[in-house]
């Protein structure tokens, strides 16, 4: 007994994401515009969110290698991208993980398996903060003038059994129509994320 | 012949008495544990949707506490001895369910498991919705979506405390104390 209960200890300290005190600071809203940034990628590089925004906007996602969520979405997440990078849209990945949670080389392999996007490395969480971003997957649909139109949840179901919603599909769609978004702010459900100390990090 | 008869039956219920006494004393051993009297019956939990949801979150004439939590989730695996603990001192004076978001398929499996593991009490649901997004919104306007998510409501059905993260403990109890008494 103590055996199996070590054993499951150990299986589930391989999703050790510890302590995620969630950011307390406001959310960015509907509306708002995101200033360029720089940030590092998985590739070793930094990139510029203006340059690797599409000509139609971008997506915001914020993901993690470990969150049973997040693998949950894989497949939809990539149809999703491969599809709108057609159209003008393109993801970029954000972790934003401690990297006690994720080490730089897991979130690098995970990112090159998994998917076909950018997927850039937010230390300290700065990006997340300034989006108030606590889960993950989140995401962040940017039209290309930097400014937000949609914020939550891909769809309504994580296990995507019983899709009924796809409000970023959803949300894309009437953009590249003219249209009114319908539902521009969403619940995104999923794994916090797990923030570094703010003290430690100098904040 | 009689006398026969009456040996043979006598033998066969001492046999009968002594195979039952021993069998209640290895169910007894099986059913507990030297250090803790608490019973160690597989938890059950029982499958809700978003409309279950919307009457386990209306108070029942008492404070009500209620955590969100999945078996996945390590911030809500270290709160929860804090809940047990929580249950232990509270129990009857408020009402707390615990609401594990785990997939279906850990109905049977790794939530009743974790839950006997942490010795928990508290009745727990397991919320499969396909409207995630209104359940987390008809819960609170103070939920993101992160687990663990932690309310109080009062039993007027204001929420009184909520706490998207582990909670402190001791936070969670004054805040139930001033509910239970909220003269002071």
């Amino acid at each position: 007994m103590k055996r199996k209960s070590l054993l499951f200890i150990a299986i589930f300290s391989l999703f050790a994401f510890t302590i995620s005190p969630v950011a307390a600071g406001n959310e960015f809203a509907v509306g708002s515009k995101l200033e360029n940034f720089k940030m590092t990628g998985t590739d070793g590089k930094e990139h510029s969110f203006n340059d690797l925004k599409g000509k139609n906007g971008s997506v915001v996602i914020f993901l993690s290698a470990q969150c049973p969520v997040v693998k949950a979405y894989i497949e939809r997440i990539d149809e999703i991208a491969a599809e709108y990078k057609a159209k003008g849209i393109n993801f970029i990945g954000i972790n934003s993980n401690h990297r006690d949670a994720e080490s730089l080389e897991w979130v690098t392999s995970d990112a090159a398996e998994n998917f076909k996007f950018p997927m850039l490395i937010d230390t300290n969480n700065v990006l997340a903060d300034k989006l108030g971003a606590t889960v993950t997957p989140e995401v962040y649909y940017f039209n290309a003038d930097n400014v937000l139109l949609y914020h939550g949840s891909i769809d309504n179901d994580r296990s995507g059994r019983n899709i009924q919603e796809r409000f970023l599909k959803s949300a894309f769609d009437a953009t590249l129509a003219g249209e009114k978004i319908e539902k521009a702010r969403t619940n995104a459900f999923g794994c916090t994320i797990k923030r570094v100390e703010k003290a430690a990090a100098g904040n | 012949m009689i006398r026969s008869f009456l040996v043979r039956t006598g033998a066969s219920v001492f046999l009968g008495l002594l195979v039952l006494c021993l069998s209640l004393e290895i169910s007894g051993q099986g059913n507990g544990t030297d250090t803790d009297s608490r019973p160690a019956a597989r938890p059950t939990v029982k499958q809700i949707n978003e409309v279950d949801l919307l009457d386990l979150i209306k108070p029942k004439g008492k404070p009500l506490l209620i955590n969100f939590w999945a078996t996945w989730c390590v911030p809500c695996r270290e709160e929860f001895p804090e809940l047990v603990h929580i249950d232990d001192e509270y129990r009857g004076k408020i009402d707390f369910i615990t609401i594990t978001l785990d997939d279906v398929e850990e109905l049977d499996r790794l939530v009743p498991q974790f839950l006997n593991e942490m010795k928990a009490q508290m009745p727990t649901y397991l919320l499969y919705t396909t409207k995630e997004d209104a359940a987390i919104g008809s819960v609170s306007g103070e939920w993101r979506g992160a687990l663990p998510f932690t309310i109080l409501y009062a039993p007027s059905g204001e929420a009184a405390y909520s706490r998207q993260g582990i909670i402190n403990i001791n936070t969670v109890k004054a805040e139930i104390d001033k509910l239970l008494s909220p003269k002071q």
